[in-house]
């Protein structure tokens, strides 16, 4: 383990959305803003924007970073920028009350189903199921979120169904 | 008569999850609270990692292993150990191999273009 995966993730997330040369081991060297530290392997993740609108991704493996500089900070459109790149694809963009009513038709489904669900976070955007299931918006089947597989897989049939029969 | 019982005392705090303990008590922020801060960085750098692997996954990609040697394939899927990547259509100087893992310590770094 080297000094660079001895690190706390609040050290790692120091250094997210900064320009960065990273020196790894046989004196390679990388560029690039840092979208995100695997917090398993240590693993930085770099973007480098090309010409031609298209983003280069590289990822240096933990075990192999010498020394990280950190060369630029990034503004906010960068970091906006950066944080859509992986951001699943959103086929249609909905307006907040469009957003509000699909949570409350939802939610309304949920509780009629006798499925306890609450809403959580800022401005109740989150729906929350059992405790321990929360849905963003759109509030489709791939916005689901849970640590249990089976929970997870039941409510998003539901879910699935449910949307099946609006349509 | 009455007894005396011995009090057992538990090294960790209370969970979060369990009836009846408040994870915004005073009590747990003091025990607990700085691993749940902690907690939610690192789960929160772990999924844009995540999506990150998810984004890399057809894509042709090109890894570079030790003593110089750079191979390029297509990127299948990594595992939750950190311990090898699947790969398809890996090129080597035999040939291309169809499917092949390459073992985490043996590989530097790696790189893919994104649209």
């Amino acid at each position: 383990m080297n000094d660079w995966q001895r690190k706390s993730p609040l050290d790692w997330e120091t250094y997210v959305n900064k320009m960065v040369k990273v020196a790894a081991i046989e004196k390679h060297e990388y560029e690039g803003w840092v979208l995100t530290v695997d917090p398993v392997s240590a693993s930085i993740v770099l973007a480098t924007f090309l010409e031609n609108e298209e983003v280069s991704i590289s990822v240096v493996l933990g075990h192999a970073v010498q020394e990280v500089e950190i060369l630029k900070e990034g503004d906010d459109e960068m970091k906006q920028r950066l944080s859509c790149i992986f951001a699943p694809e959103e086929s249609k963009a909905y307006s907040p009350e469009e957003l509000e009513k699909r949570k409350n038709n939802l939610k309304t489904w949920l509780e009629t189903n006798h499925i306890p669900v609450t809403e959580q976070g800022e401005s109740g955007r989150t729906l929350c199921v059992a405790g321990v299931l929360t849905i963003d918006p759109p509030y489709g089947p791939e916005e689901c979120s849970s640590s249990n597989e089976i929970i997870l897989s039941r409510v998003q049939g539901l879910i699935q169904g449910y949307l099946e029969k609006q349509e | 008569m009455l007894v005396p019982v011995g009090v057992l005392r538990l090294p960790r705090g209370p969970e979060g999850s369990s009836r009846g303990f408040n994870p915004a008590s005073p009590r747990f922020q003091a025990l607990l609270g700085g691993q749940m801060t902690a907690q939610a960085v690192r789960a929160n750098l772990r999924q844009r990692y995540l999506r990150g692997l998810g984004a890399a996954r057809g894509r042709p990609t090109r890894f570079y292993l030790r003593a110089g040697v750079q191979v390029d394939a297509v990127f299948g899927a990594a595992d939750v150990d950190a311990v090898a990547f699947q790969v398809d259509a890996l090129r080597t100087p035999l040939g291309v191999q169809a499917a092949a893992l390459l073992r985490y310590t043996d590989v530097l770094a790696y790189t893919f273009l994104l649209e």
